[in-house]
């Protein structure tokens, strides 16, 4: 069986907060929508009126047919209005039957893992065995905005996976003793239903250290905004480190991101989706190097690497042409959209496609539409689909691929 | 280490000696001859020590620096200011510096030569502290050092830019950056949660040896009314302040180096 064969498509939501002041753009002014961008900028009944409309994205993915909704969190930025990524999930669990519940996710040290645990187990519970979850470290900024040591995050993400991990899987009461979390009665009510525990990734850049930590842990990687080109990378050396630590990946391990519009005519799309992209690009991540890399988020050998670079590109500036050459951007027909995320798919290994469908400050009719069309145009056009590549490689190998990789 | 305290004088001056403290490489300088004066620097080390060359005329001087500073090599198990204190009492053995010492501390190293003091008083001959950081005052709170920008830090830290005009790269320089963000990084290890310590004020009292407070009165990260808390605490404590100084006031002040010098003798 093709690695490729069973492809699903999860659509994630950032859930913008897209009520910015008429001079937003003015980067002298806000060189940062996070950290320090004033909360006194955020109205709640607007923030209710996007609530109800995003929400209601989300559970029309289910019923459109697509695989899974996923979440993920942010601190004080418009960026993301779930600053509790559980929550929203929450809200989405019961009016949804099919999908995958994703929270992609909260980062761990934000809270008591045990508590994470329990929330976690909560959803998956609740929904009848739907959660997947992934734990990022956090951006830069989300230790500014939180009483969390950036210099020694790292170390204590890992104690605290330990503990969420143990606190699934082992009988309770256990004992954890760290340097971070010691727990006297590990035994949290109740644990997750599906066995040993809800799929887990990852999320991560690419640093080397995250990398490690999923290849021992046995998780899967997911990976955000970096070049096709390092993605590749990443993954050929996530596999390896994997299969050293003896976990056999699966093709869903390594999901792949795709910024995806579709629309009547590859013209169509591509103005209909540009403006949001942008505005997601140039404002909405907008953030300063220093909010990036709070002290010890990251060695001084990467903070060397970047101050001889200068600016990290991707936050706060955007060019379309430059970008469809990096990141996986198509906007087009459902034929041209269907072709290039196969021959992603294909490239990466990856048959978990995470689709975002929603972008900066799309309107509800654009998503809808997006959203519709994808679902009923692209997705079919891929789905079982036997890439041909595969075959030739196979065959090339005098080999078929491991049944495992389904 | 690229960014280290270069072009100055005191490094041609100074030796520099490499010791391993529990593991870590310490790197210290020292030059001068006389009873034993022990300077801890502060936060950042960008200006060197030209200012303390005058002291050298009159005692031998030792400025270590600490772990995850300038020469000295980095220990990221260091989660507590009473670390310091243990590394230190290591490399004085080292250095069989037993008794009768000068300890003068500058801000961060302020803080550090307090606790010292607190827990080590009978090592000292007497005490000085520099614009310390540490001590939470109500009234009159420091500058949070972590919520700068990098580029308006020099600000912060003189009452007159010329003073450190010639440490400071003309251009972006990455090492020079790099070379704060690892200082940054140490600091953060022990002062993120709170760049402050509760300890301090529950515990001065207990320094009962010969203590002299100098400050700037332009301290922009360190208000100089802090003294007065500082002084309530620590019985029969000096103060002295400089006018047209800011928190570097050893760097500003020729007369504050040897106001330190006078009340060590």
């Amino acid at each position: 069986m093709s690695a490729l064969e069973d492809l699903k498509f999860y659509f994630f939501h950032f859930m913008p907060y897209v009520y910015l002041p008429p001079d937003y753009a003015d980067h002298e002014k806000y060189p940062s929508m996070w950290v320090d961008f004033s909360n006194r900028l955020y109205d709640p009944v607007k923030g209710n009126e996007l609530y109800r409309r995003y929400i209601g994205e989300m559970v029309m993915a289910d019923k459109l047919g697509y695989d899974g909704v996923v979440v993920n969190e942010h601190h004080n930025t418009p960026y993301s209005m779930m600053a509790s990524c559980t929550l929203i999930a929450a809200a989405i669990v019961p009016q949804t039957e099919r999908a995958k519940i994703c929270c992609w996710g909260v980062p761990i040290n934000l809270e008591f893992p045990n508590r994470l645990a329990e929330e976690y187990a909560i959803l998956d519970v609740m929904s009848g065995g739907r959660l997947e979850v992934a734990v990022p470290l956090g951006t830069g900024m989300e230790y500014w905005a939180n009483p969390i040591n950036p210099a020694t995050a790292r170390e204590r993400m890992r104690e605290a996976i330990e503990v969420m991990i143990q606190a699934w899987t082992a009988d309770g009461p256990t004992t954890y003793t760290g340097k971070y979390f010691n727990y006297r009665y590990l035994n949290p009510w109740p644990r997750p239903l599906q066995k040993p525990h809800p799929k887990v990734y990852m999320v991560g850049v690419g640093s080397p250290e995250t990398i490690d930590m999923a290849a021992e842990m046995g998780f899967g990687y997911s990976i955000v905004f970096i070049p096709v080109k390092a993605q590749l990378e990443v993954f050929r050396t996530f596999r390896e480190k994997s299969a050293q630590h003896g976990h056999h990946l699966t093709s869903d391990d390594t999901p792949i991101g795709v910024f995806a519009y579709v629309a009547e005519s590859d013209e169509q799309a591509e103005r209909e989706f540009k403006p949001h992209l942008t505005y997601f690009f140039e404002d909405l991540i907008r953030t300063t190097p220093r909010y990036l890399a709070p002290p010890g988020y990251i060695s001084t050998e990467q903070f060397k690497a970047r101050a001889a670079s200068g600016h990290d590109a991707l936050h706060g500036h955007f060019d379309w042409d430059e970008s469809v050459k990096h990141l996986r951007i198509v906007a087009g027909t459902p034929e041209h959209v269907a072709n290039k995320i196969g021959q992603w798919a294909e490239e990466a290994q990856s048959s978990k496609i995470i689709c975002h469908l929603h972008m900066g400050d799309m309107p509800r009719w654009k998503t809808v539409k997006n959203l519709t069309l994808f679902a009923e145009e692209v997705i079919p056009r891929l789905r079982g689909k036997q890439p041909v590549v595969t075959q030739h490689m196979a065959a090339a190998n005098g080999q078929t691929l491991p049944a495992g990789a389904k | 280490m690229a960014g280290k305290a270069g072009n100055t004088d005191a490094n041609s001056v100074f030796k520099h000696e490499t010791l391993t403290v529990n593991g870590i490489k310490t790197v210290v300088m020292t030059a001068g001859q006389g009873d034993p004066l022990v300077f801890f620097h502060g936060g950042g080390v960008f200006s060197g020590f030209d200012f303390a060359l005058p002291w050298t005329e009159r005692y031998k001087v030792y400025i270590p620096f600490h772990p995850g500073f300038g020469d000295s090599g980095d220990d990221p198990e260091i989660a507590d200011m009473h670390d310091y204190v243990l590394h230190y009492l290591e490399l004085f053995d080292q250095l069989k510096l037993e008794r009768g010492l000068r300890l003068v501390g500058f801000s961060m190293g302020g803080w550090m030569a307090a606790e010292f003091a607190m827990e080590h008083r009978r090592r000292l001959h007497k005490l000085v502290l520099v614009a310390p950081a540490g001590l939470r005052v109500k009234e009159y709170p420091g500058t949070d050092l972590f919520r700068i920008p990098p580029e308006q830090v020099p600000a912060y830290l003189v009452h007159d830019l010329k003073v450190i005009e010639r440490y400071l790269p003309k251009e972006p320089d990455a090492d020079f950056l790099t070379a704060r963000y690892r200082e940054m990084t140490t600091i953060a290890r022990f002062a993120w949660e709170h760049p402050y310590s509760q300890r301090l004020a529950r515990w001065l009292h207990r320094i009962n040896v010969p203590t002299l407070m100098v400050w700037g009165e332009q301290d922009r990260l360190v208000p100089h009314q802090q003294s007065a808390s500082w002084a309530k605490l620590i019985a029969g404590a000096q103060v002295q302040t400089f006018k047209n100084a800011g928190h570097l006031v050893l760097d500003e002040k020729p007369e504050a180096v040897k106001a330190v010098a006078d009340f060590l003798a």
